[in-house]
């Protein structure tokens, strides 16, 4: 099949993106408004078409090429699959990622609804290509928010347009989860700069030949400085090193490339071994002008990495999805179960049997879900950089539901996504599992979603250890208000009554499970915490994610009843009529159990951590 | 060189099983229903525009642009955002001349393009060779014969000789034809003009190798594209003679396809080719 390779296998669903983003949370009420002032509806489309076009032409036809190649090493030197590098320059070129960049470094400024929406396009069309770039803006953020004046000026523009690389170094074969066991050193030389020496494992993008230099973002501790994440200092650190006074990329700085993975996925980004300073050569420059912020500074960056994880868990499981659609409405197989006895009735699609639907139906509901709260929080994002400095309470209120819904966004969404493409491998049969059709690679790729940018229980343990506390509670309180508000407003209706009647179920369970994990911090029960964490987790996402549908629901009742009769508005309707599926589906076959779950965590069971290790397996 | 592309919203051809004809008297309906079509620039336009630019450029990095390009629709307003479209691919001015769809035909619109060609002032027109939608093939011949220019149409290669003329490669009924066609003139165009090698144009070196197919268009282009120039002028002041040349008196959909029949034999076969269909 190999002259299929270089086959778009991508697809995307832009009626339902441009439902979430214009129908249900009405982006247009911020565009042409504070840092948005440039962008309007219109451009909004032309971007998104032109993105979609790209995701579609250029970046889909290297997927399947990129995952059979991989990367190699050579003289310590790493290569890229077949056509990533002119598709780097394309990228650039095109100006996809400085979308949302500040114009003050030549970015578009773009809202974060439409970047998003960008990126579902591009990640799920080559989820490994696209670590390159977004490691490279990632770090450019950093320097962005921290960095001095002089190192913005030296870095951000050729980090942002793609003329250097970046990455973020935290691994350390013995500092995975527990970054503060970091052991890379820095020492302070005469002329301000810092000799870094110690090994960085799993570097994403940690070498390539795309670019004239790559900047690593390290975090090291400073000779004498405390054990922990106290300790802890974040400094560039170039490939080759750069000139203070013109900016110009010289010699090698003594970062050599030890080894690359050889992985389940993604195979076509580099993953890295690296050893900074092997021959005592390698300098890097404190990122900011105070040692021992490391932590704090990479924590700020978290959110925007993890909103990207979770959206890489999206785009994978929607063309996956997607895909098997496709293929469920081609593929004939035995008869309609109406004429079960008849060994003569016709074959039918396999889409028309009950069991692949209700597997279709599954993934619809699952990714226009997550795909629902993700814009819901670009969305809070948006409206937080609009409301802020002239409506404080506004600002406040935005931010806080981002802070509320990142760890659900990252975690849900990588574990759904995972979840989704292996359905969707069970709904083609046997060619699912062949390298024939996309899906199980999308399985393979996703599987990462739910271990870099801290692991999911790590994303589980934030939202109890922090987010449901933070600002006194009032995050909390607002999301339960929210979705209050909606219950209230929506439980009488006629056609949504009953579901939202499961929904006011869920959200009665969480708000008493949130009162029961409380309780748990202040008795000192310390050990049911991060037992009840991810379930938690999962109970509150599923609440969110059915609300956000069966709002959509709403719109989509609303808005059916004012369509064109006929074959003029045949096509909406048709949109709508899924959207109100989904969110039926999802109320009655999903939200129910969130209470189960509460009355699971409620039982307290600790057995997995009272049964002594030596009796999992005795022998 | 200053070239000006005519440019059309049509209706996604994609979308013809949802065309519907409206019945009125006599069984032919008074005009095609487009409520809840689909539209989209007319691809052979985009193919004429990425011509254009081609020869309006040094497309070695860093590009420069050497030359002008303006598109021009003749429509309403929501042609804006196709011209926008076109805009943000890199061309560099939009004209827009105001009218429906019940005031034009064919004629009217190649006399409203002679009239902005005498106030643009091109060296070249370009045009797609047809339109996806009627497929009439006409406003390019129509147009060069109103301005007295002579024309090559279905052009698959245009290389530019630069010295007044172009030389061009036709797709013709029985083969290739290379056509030296001096300027001004007008051009309609195929899709394998927007090829890699479809056009040769210095000081772009030869060697120079396109991308296939109509460019992207770089995001800070798209959000740049609603400060060019759109300028929108009424075909009534353009003085144009706007009496229809053309009535449309009904339409009516074409005939449903009849469901296929399966043969049992290769003799019923012959027989039905015979005498049902008239084939052999
Ligand atoms: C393909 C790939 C790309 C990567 N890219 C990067 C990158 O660009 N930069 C970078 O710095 N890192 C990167 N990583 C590293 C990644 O972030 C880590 O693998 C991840 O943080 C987990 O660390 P670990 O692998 O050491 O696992 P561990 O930390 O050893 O975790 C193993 C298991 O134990 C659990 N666990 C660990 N600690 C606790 C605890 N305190 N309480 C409860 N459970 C715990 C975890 O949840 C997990 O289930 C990458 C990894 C991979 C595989």
């Amino acid at each position: 099949m190999s002259q299929d390779l270089a086959q778009n296998r991508y697809k995307a669903d832009l009626r339902d993106i441009r439902f979430l983003v214009f129908e249900q949370f009405k982006l247009q009420d911020v565009l042409g408004k504070g840092p948005y002032e440039a962008w309007g509806v219109e451009e909004f489309n032309m971007v998104m078409g032109e993105a979609h076009r790209f995701a579609v032409e250029v970046l889909g036809p290297l997927n399947a090429i990129g995952d059979r190649q991989g990367c190699r090493l050579e003289n310590g030197q790493v290569f890229a699959p077949a056509g990533f590098k002119e598709t780097w320059g394309k990228i650039y070129e095109g100006g996809w990622k400085t979308l949302g960049v500040k114009t003050e470094w030549d970015g578009q400024q773009a809202p974060l609804t439409l970047a998003v929406v960008v990126e579902e396009f591009m990640s799920g069309a080559n989820t490994a290509f696209m670590m390159y770039p977004g490691l490279a803006h990632g770090a450019a953020e950093v320097i962005e928010t921290f960095g001095t004046h002089a190192q913005k000026e030296r870095y951000l523009r050729k980090m942002y347009h793609g003329t250097w690389g970046g990455t973020m170094c935290l691994t350390e074969p013995q500092a995975g989860s527990d970054v503060g066991a970091a052991r890379t050193v820095a020492k302070k030389r005469p002329d301000g700069l810092y000799d870094i020496k110690g090994t960085k494992l799993f570097i994403s993008g940690g070498d390539h030949d795309f670019a004239e230099n790559i900047v690593h973002l390290v975090l090291a501790r400073v000779e004498g400085a405390p054990a922990g994440t106290k300790g802890l200092s974040l400094f560039t650190v170039p490939k080759r090193r750069i000139d203070m006074a013109t900016g110009a990329s010289g010699e090698l700085n003594d970062v050599t490339v030890a080894g690359i993975e050889h992985k389940m996925g993604i195979n076509g980004s580099s993953t890295c071994l690296l050893n900074f300073g092997e021959n005592d050569g390698c300098v890097g420059e404190l990122v900011g002008d105070a040692e021992n912020h490391g932590m704090p500074q990479m924590f700020k960056m978290m959110n925007g990495a993890r909103i990207g994880v979770g959206l890489q868990g999206l785009a994978v499981a929607s063309t996956a999805y997607l895909n098997a659609l496709e293929y469920a409405k081609e593929r004939r197989q035995g008869p309609s179960i109406r004429f079960w006895k008849d060994a003569t009735a016709p074959r039918v699609a396999i889409a028309e049997h009950a069991d692949v639907r209700r597997m279709l139906l599954d993934m619809k509901s699952r990714v226009e879900g997550i795909r629902a709260l993700i814009i819901k929080l670009a969305r809070h994002q948006d409206g937080y950089l609009v409301a802020k400095g002239n409506d404080e309470a506004a600002a406040t209120y935005h931010l806080g539901q981002v802070d509320l819904l990142v760890p659900l966004v990252k975690a849900y969404g990588s574990d759904q996504s995972f979840r989704i493409c292996e359905t969707a491998i069970q709904t083609y049969g046997g060619v699912g599992y062949t390298k024939d059709y996309p899906v199980e690679q999308y399985c393979r790729d996703s599987k990462i979603f739910s271990i870099y940018e801290g692991t999911n229980h790590i994303q589980a343990m934030d939202l109890v250890g922090r987010k449901l506390g933070q600002n006194g509670g009032a995050n909390l309180q607002s999301f339960l208000g929210d979705v209050q508000k909606f219950i209230s407003e929506n439980d009488a209706h006629p056609v949504l009554g009953p579901w939202v009647k499961e929904l006011a179920v869920a959200h009665e369970a969480i708000g008493g499970t949130a009162m029961r994990l409380l309780g748990w911090f202040q008795m000192g029960q310390m050990s049911m915490v991060p037992l009840a964490a991810n379930r938690f987790l999962e109970m509150m996402s599923e609440t969110a994610i059915g609300w956000l549908l069966l709002e959509g629901a709403r719109i989509a009742i609303d808005t059916q009843a004012k369509l064109p009769e006929g074959d003029a508005g045949a096509k909406d309707r048709a949109y709508y009529e899924g959207k109100k599926a989904a969110a039926k589906y999802f109320a009655l076959n999903v939200l129910p159990a969130v209470k189960l779950k509460a009355e699971i965590l409620a039982r307290e069971d600790t057995s997995p951590v009272d049964l002594p290790l030596e009796s999992f397996v005795s022998e | 060189m200053k070239i000006l592309v005519p440019f059309k919203r049509v209706a996604d051809p994609e979308n013809a099983n949802k065309v519907k004809v409206p019945v009125g008297a006599n069984g032919l309906g008074p005009k095609i229903e487009t409520t809840g079509m689909e539209f989209k620039p007319n691809p052979f336009d985009e193919y004429a525009v990425e011509a254009a630019l081609r020869l309006t450029e040094n497309g070695t990095a860093p590009k420069a642009r050497l030359g002008e390009v303006t598109v021009v629709t003749v429509g309403g307003p929501e042609a804006d955002q196709t011209l926008r479209g076109a805009l943000a691919t890199g061309a560099d001015k939009a004209v827009r001349v105001e009218a429906t769809d019940e005031q034009l035909d064919g004629a009217i619109i190649a006399r409203a393009l002679a009239k902005v060609v005498a106030q643009v002032g091109p060296d070249l027109v370009l045009l797609g060779k047809q339109t996806v939608d009627t497929d009439s093939a006409q406003t390019g011949p129509m147009l060069a014969e109103l301005l007295g220019w002579p024309q090559v149409t279905f052009a698959v290669q245009i290389t530019n000789e630069g010295n007044g003329s172009l030389l061009v490669t036709r797709n013709g009924d029985g083969g290739v034809q290379k056509v030296r066609v001096k300027l001004p003139a007008v051009v309609t165009v195929e899709d394998r003009v927007s090829y890699s090698g479809g056009v040769t144009s210095p000081p772009t070196p030869a060697t120079h190798k396109y991308a296939d197919g109509v460019r992207f268009a770089p995001l800070p282009a798209i959000m740049q594209a609603k400060k060019k120039p759109l300028e929108v002028k009424k075909l009534a002041d353009l003085g144009v003679d706007t009496a229809l040349s053309v009535k449309y008196l009904g339409f009516e959909p074409p005939p449903a396809r009849k469901a296929g029949v399966k043969v049992k034999t290769v003799a019923e076969l012959v027989d039905k080719l015979k005498n049902e269909a008239k084939a052999i």
